[in-house]
């Protein structure tokens, strides 16, 4: 299927917190009191729902979006970014996980992409599901939800890059298709 | 009930055929919760770049991955014994092309290391994966780590290609989903 609209940050649903009230998180979660927050310490203090670790790449993936200096982790200004991020995605699962369970199934996962925009086959999904699903249910907790949506967006800007007349075919030579890819993945 | 038959027999010093010796004994330690599995969580405590940094997440998960026959997340001593293997060739292949012995892999190590692999790529193209690929907050360079996780993806996303490029003329025409699917069943792998 083609795709038409593009996708859409998630929206911002939450009135930032002060800072106060920020700066008591960042502490807390700044275990080795550094200044910064890596991905280990992220990580710690992030939950899925579940009684297994968040997912370490959503949570590299994360940090290298708020992390300006390349750095390894995220400093107090930077964590607020992180910290609404978090909490603008928690509003979106929750949202789409209509029967509280926890997971997002095949069929919330396709009312969440089109909520967001995307037009994608329904193998599409299952796809999907099956590669982000850490937990082997059949459907995504919270990290592997995010994942799944980083992902999909980082695949979905580099295609438009491409795709000038956007029509939803590109051409691409060999070397510009590794590029694509690897500057993703 | 195969599992116990096989811990009895190992655990009486037989090492089972097609399993490698060495691969055999390093199971033992890295086998830390004595499970007769390796997860991801073992097997990154047990591999480590020439820094001593601890191998990164997505490589683990790949190493798996690619594996794991039974698709449960971990590997038996069988599928542990393979990746030694495998290993084993890459940490050689690693030190055959880090020529000035830094422990890293520089952008023009990885252009010739690409080049005598057979791939046809551009100076730039090396450069910006080990950009892409370098430690944050370190100098730049490619660790071992890194190195499989690139040349491996490098093999699995050159097949996407050929299997799309059927008149092999080096170019492609995709449409968006077949986009998607090509870079998601390839290389995302979601694992415990």
């Amino acid at each position: 299927m083609a795709y038409h609209s593009p996708y859409k940050a998630p929206p911002h649903i939450n009135a930032p917190p002060d800072q106060g009230f920020l700066w008591n998180i960042f502490q807390r979660v700044d275990k080795d009191r550094s200044g910064v927050i890596s991905d280990s310490e992220l990580q710690q203090a992030l939950s899925n729902g579940t009684w297994t670790p968040f997912n370490p790449v959503t949570v590299r993936s994360i940090i290298s979006m708020f992390d300006r200096e390349n750095k390894g982790g995220v400093n107090f200004n930077e964590f607020a970014g992180v910290w609404k991020y978090i909490t603008d995605w928690q509003n979106i699962f929750r949202t789409y996980d209509r029967d509280n369970s926890g997971f997002i199934d095949k069929n919330e996962l396709r009312q969440a992409l089109t909520g967001f925009g995307y037009r994608l086959s329904d193998q599409f999904y299952g796809t999907l599901i099956d590669k982000f699903d850490r937990q082997r249910k059949g459907q995504v907790a919270f990290d592997d939800f995010i994942q799944c949506c980083i992902v999909l967006q980082r695949l979905t800007d580099v295609f438009r890059r491409y795709d000038t007349d956007q029509d939803g075919w590109i051409q691409v030579s060999y070397e510009q298709y590794l590029s694509m890819v690897f500057n993703i993945v | 009930f195969t599992s116990l038959l096989l811990m009895n027999f190992f655990s009486a010093g037989n090492i089972p055929p097609g399993v490698n010796q060495e691969a055999y004994q390093w199971f033992q330690t890295v086998d830390t919760d004595h499970s007769g599995f390796i997860n991801v969580k073992e097997l990154k405590q047990a591999l480590v770049n020439s820094n001593w940094s601890s191998f990164n997440d997505e490589t683990c998960l790949m190493m798996i991955n690619m594996f794991d026959k039974t698709r449960s997340g971990r590997m038996d001593l069988f599928g542990f014994s393979a990746l030694w293997e495998f290993m084993q060739r890459w940490r050689a292949l690693f030190q055959h092309y880090d020529r000035d012995r830094s422990g890293c892999i520089s952008g023009t190590e990885l252009q010739q290391a690409l080049a005598q692999m057979g791939y046809n790529l551009s100076p730039q193209f090396s450069e910006t994966l080990v950009r892409r690929f370098s430690v944050p907050g370190s100098r730049p360079g490619i660790q071992l780590d890194r190195f499989i996780q690139v040349c491996t993806q490098l093999q699995t996303m050159t097949q996407v290609f050929r299997e799309r490029d059927t008149a092999m003329t080096g170019n492609i025409r995709i449409n968006y989903e077949d986009f998607l699917s090509g870079v998601i069943f390839s290389v995302f792998n979601a694992l415990p």
